[in-house]
């Protein structure tokens, strides 16, 4: 038996992973088609099966451009929003004082919840849908970067205080760029968020646009739910991908984090 | 008046002057009033027991903290920001280096605004006085403890200091770096002959560095004494501190000490 503190190769890693997600999908199947066999239940092999079809339908791809699209704007502008507002929360007294309370009482407000208010405003279209996804992503970046610019180390500014630099140049040079990998840690959690919240919105007020629309459109006319199921599937990978690709960046751009004194 | 022949020629004008420096923090009065001439291409040494207001006193020196009475004037002129010409090492290295920043990086932080061609020379001239002209593609995390201060010290050298203040400086290395580390600040004060304020609790260290020794007393403190070591150069870590006249000052520095703390009767942490 191995404790859990000890190392495994990455073979073994990787086969653990792949057993992991075939076993799941293994049981799902038995049970579905066993135990729980009702009619319109995502039974796996049915639903590998429906993403030919799925691949080949361009209105699918053309949903998935759209929820792409509408997502990465969002996250833009929650990253423009969130790092200049943290930074300045984090840095100035004045501006903690000022948008504290304003930031608490959104936080906790549910962005989809905002959505339907956001489209009679707006209209249908892609930016009501950012927004809101957007009023979901900002949170977890503003934070991280309000905190880490809060939280720059004393000894670093005072060194760069030493060398003459004034109060804007200490935190252009110092404390912008050492909040800099934690702000990205805050869009990281942001990404996985905003395609969740993207989708979603799509089913509430998309207008049949977006991943979130083609799967409310296939299921509300229930001709092929599995092709809704892949749709779904597609959806949850599209997650992974993007979380795979910014741990990437992470690791390339701020592999000198370890650097940071603890 | 005007028989120049009389001025005794091997005293030097003050580089940095404390008149009657002191400091509260709220009701705790950290630092007494401290008088004190630092002499002006020498190594002079603040040494203290710990908690004796080095490091308030230091950020007070570099323009980063104002006294509450009293004053500091570097080359004739009155302290109120960070003076031009100075230059600080800390003792926590590894936060006062920028990890984000390769070696190279690193040492030209303080030369922003002078031109690259000129940047890039003063760097590589202050990193072959440390000895790591090869070492500039490398993160300061990635080298070891004794390495990232002599970055720090090259980034210091870079920035053409007139005045080096150092907070003690080699605090956190093992003690054969801190040999190599002190024999290093040693060379390169002769070779560049600039002013260097080292505050230490080392009293080895101390004796061992200076020309010119000013002994701290517990807080809140005062200068206990003043002393000018006449130890010849160049000094070595083996002979240097062999010699009687080392035991001696080391002996009487550490008798200062010791009496200052059985005066105030107080153990503070």
């Amino acid at each position: 038996m191995r404790l859990i503190h000890e190392p495994l190769s990455t073979r073994r890693q990787a086969v653990l992973g792949v057993v992991g997600v075939i076993g799941v999908v293994a049981v799902a199947e038995l049970l579905m088609r066993t135990v729980v066999t009702k009619e319109g239940l995502p039974v796996p092999s049915r639903v590998f099966g429906s993403l030919g079809d799925l691949f080949s339908d361009g209105t699918f791809w053309q949903a998935v451009g759209f929820t792409m699209a509408e997502w990465m704007f969002a996250l833009l502008l929650a990253t423009v929003v969130g790092v200049v507002v943290g930074a300045a929360m984090g840095a100035s007294k004045a501006a903690m004082i000022t948008f504290n309370l304003p930031v608490e009482a959104f936080r906790v407000l549910p962005s989809i919840a905002l959505g339907p208010i956001l489209v009679l405003l707006m209209g249908n279209g892609m930016l009501p849908l950012s927004i809101t996804v957007a009023l979901a992503c900002v949170w977890p970046i503003l934070l991280n970067t309000m905190y880490a610019v809060k939280g720059a180390d004393t000894t670093a500014i005072q060194t760069a205080e030493s060398f003459g630099l004034s109060r804007a140049e200490v935190v252009r040079r110092v404390v912008l760029p050492s909040a800099l990998p934690f702000a990205f840690t805050g869009v990281r959690v942001a990404a996985s968020i905003g395609l969740i919240v993207a989708v979603s919105a799509e089913l509430l007020v998309g207008g049949g646009s977006g991943i979130g629309g083609y799967i409310l459109v296939g299921s509300a006319n229930a001709t092929n739910l599995d092709l809704v199921y892949a749709a779904t599937l597609v959806a949850g990978v599209l997650g992974v991908l993007v979380s795979l690709v910014m741990s990437l960046i992470d690791a390339k751009v701020f592999d000198w984090k370890k650097g940071l004194a603890q | 008046m005007t028989d120049t022949t009389t001025a005794p020629t091997t005293q030097t004008i003050p580089e940095l002057q404390l008149d009657g420096v002191s400091k509260t923090y709220g009701t705790n009065l950290a630092v007494r009033s401290i008088t004190a001439d630092i002499p002006a291409h020498k190594i002079s040494v603040m040494v203290g027991p710990s908690g004796c207001g080095k490091s308030t006193l230091l950020r007070i020196i570099s323009g980063l903290d104002q006294p509450t009475d009293g004053s500091v004037s570097f080359e004739g002129k009155t302290v109120t920001g960070v003076p031009e010409g100075l230059a600080m090492v800390f003792q926590d290295y590894s936060r006062s280096l920028y990890p984000w920043m390769r070696v190279d990086k690193n040492v030209a932080f303080p030369l922003s605004k002078v031109p690259k061609a000129e940047r890039e020379r003063r760097v590589a001239e202050a990193l072959e006085a440390v000895g790591l002209k090869d070492r500039t593609h490398l993160y300061p995390w990635q080298m070891s403890g004794g390495m990232q201060q002599r970055v720090a010290i090259a980034r210091a050298l870079a920035s053409q200091p007139k005045l080096l203040v150092m907070d003690e400086p080699y605090a956190s290395v093992d003690a054969q770096t801190r040999a190599d580390l002190e024999d290093l600040l040693l060379r390169i004060q002769r070779e560049l002959g600039i002013t260097v304020l080292v505050v230490t609790h080392d009293i080895d260290e101390s004796v061992y560095l200076a020309d010119h020794i000013i002994v701290l007393s517990t807080p809140p403190s005062i200068v206990a004494e003043t002393i000018d070591v006449d130890l010849p150069h160049p000094r070595d870590q083996v002979t240097t501190k062999a010699d009687p006249r080392f035991v001696e000052i080391r002996g009487h520095v550490a008798s200062l000490l010791r009496h200052k703390e059985l005066q105030t009767g107080e153990d503070r942490p």
